[in-house]
């Protein structure tokens, strides 16, 4: 097993909150910088990070043939068209539930990170089997959230959990930001959330109406290449995620229309 | 089968400051008899990954842990995340026995105190028996007890009970006191819904049958 690969978990206890969306969208903007990347759908009764990339006509084979040892990886892998270095790993049908344990998804990981310099796990929501079975072929951990109390109560349970799976790192973050809210004190701010989570900010992601036509579509933000704020939020995150330098959107300075907010994203220099 | 239950034993790691944990236990699982134990972790900090591994020994062993002792929290939160019954057992050098003789009087500076560094995050639970001094926050939605007083260095914003056995004069002290609700022994309020003043610790106590919150003392244990 390569020590080097980055084997990420994407979580938030609550449902809803953007964990499919921000591992699509990352893993093809990690793919975008050359980085071979797995995507891997551990959410077995509700599949659909498949549907977020636009490959469910493309599935043959899944991680549970892969199990049985009735296909080989590579088999069940499915790449990306347009962008080659991503592979997803399918979740199998919903009974994998059943009999799925912690060593399964450790095997899984552990074939993937022979080939793949990121592994992302796309955890489903709750805390019972399934979120155990992920974070148990787990190194580090991206919690998920927005700006709303039940949700950061969610995350915050979920946060506690990784800590006594020797989980690390753990970074946050915050989904569905809507700047004018906040500024009218609608919504909880920044500052509420990591001051109660105690968490690194990963980044930030505004709320954009491109993320649901991009689902719908099956193509993710990253890829379209729409200029949308969202995009631009989640290939910020993955330049983090390797390293770089890169700063914060100060929702406060995020102009009220569509046009400020352009121009100001096509100022800020990404890479 | 009520021989098996009385044959109920408690089996302990040994403390970390003198043996790893991993070493001694082929030697204790060798003495060890199958059946029904209590597992005492002492001061051993453990994940969920340390605690299956131990577990597993047990079950080859032919032993089923039905309790899980420890004296830090950790591994407690770790236990009951592995679906196991927990206690929360006091330091080596106070007994609970004694705390209990001086619980109808006033709490002495002799009562035990325990220690806890970190934050408390939704859903866990610290419990002791005496005071409980805890550095670092309460988080909304998790909960802090104790027979005696609760002193939080930190935030407190979940909730807490001081005195729950009946003292009604342990208190509740925090840097910050905002917390979701308060209880002192069987008196229960809701936390205030104003932010509290920056920079003020407070605590709370019980006034004429009712809890106030007042500018903390200088001398937290009364």
């Amino acid at each position: 097993m390569s020590t080097n690969t980055r084997i990420i978990l994407i979580c938030s206890g609550k449902g809803g909150v953007g964990k499919t969306t921000l591992t699509a969208n990352l893993g093809i903007a990690l793919a975008r910088t050359g980085v071979r990347t797995a995507v891997l759908d551990a959410d077995f009764g509700l599949r659909n990070l498949d549907l977020l990339l636009g490959l469910e006509n493309r599935i043959v084979y899944t991680a549970q043939e892969v199990l049985e040892e009735s296909c080989r990886l590579d088999q069940a892998l499915v790449k990306h068209k347009q962008e080659p270095n991503l592979a997803l790993l399918p979740a199998g049908n919903p009974r994998m539930l059943e009999w799925l344990k912690p060593d399964d998804m450790q095997r899984i990981v552990s074939m993937l990170s022979d080939q793949f310099d990121y592994v992302l796990i796309d955890c489903p929501a709750g805390v019972e089997d399934g979120f155990k079975n992920a974070v148990s072929a787990s190194k580090e951990a991206i919690v998920v959230t927005n700006p709303e109390v039940s949700a950061v109560r969610d995350a915050d349970r979920v946060i506690g959990l990784l800590n006594t799976n020797g989980i690390n790192p753990v970074q946050l973050v915050l989904n569905r930001v809507r700047p004018k809210m906040i500024a009218s004190q609608e919504m909880l701010s920044v500052d509420d959330v990591t001051d109660i989570l105690a968490l690194p900010l990963l980044g930030l992601v505004l709320e954009d109406e491109q993320v649901i036509v991009s689902t719908n579509r099956g193509v993710p933000l990253t890829l379209s290449g729409i200029n949308s704020p969202a995009a631009r939020c989640y290939s910020n995150i993955a330049s983090r995620l390797q390293g770089e330098e890169v700063p914060l959107i100060d929702p406060a300075k995020e102009g009220s229309g569509m046009r400020d907010k352009f121009r100001r994203l096509m100022q800020t220099k990404i890479f | 089968m009520e021989n098996l239950i009385s044959q109920e034993r408690v089996i302990a790691l040994p403390s970390a400051r003198k043996e790893d944990w991993r070493e001694a236990i082929p030697r204790i699982l060798i003495k060890a008899k199958p059946g029904l134990v209590e597992l005492d972790c002492r001061d051993w900090k453990l994940s969920c990954r340390d605690l299956k591994k131990i577990i597993s020994f047990f079950e080859k062993a032919g032993l089923k842990i039905n309790l899980i002792r420890s004296n830090v929290v950790q591994t407690l939160v770790s236990a009951s995340a592995l679906g196991h019954q927990t206690v929360l057992r006091l330091g080596e050098q106070s007994k609970s026995s004694s705390y209990e003789e001086n619980n109808n009087s006033n709490i002495t500076r002799k009562s035990s105190l325990l220690f806890h560094e970190g934050t408390l995050r939704a859903g866990e639970h610290l419990e002791a028996d005496g005071d409980v001094l805890l550095v670092g926050d309460v988080n909304p939605g998790a909960k802090i007890s104790s027979g005696g007083n609760v002193m939080v260095w930190g935030r407190l914003r979940g909730s807490a009970h001081a005195g729950k056995f009946g003292n009604q004069n342990a208190k509740i002290v925090a840097l910050q006191l905002r917390p979701l609700q308060l209880r002192i022994a069987n008196e229960i309020a809701r936390g205030p819904e104003e932010k509290p003043q920056e920079g003020l610790a407070e605590e709370a106590i019980i006034e004429s049958g009712q809890i106030i919150i007042q500018p903390a003392k200088t001398n937290p244990l009364p």
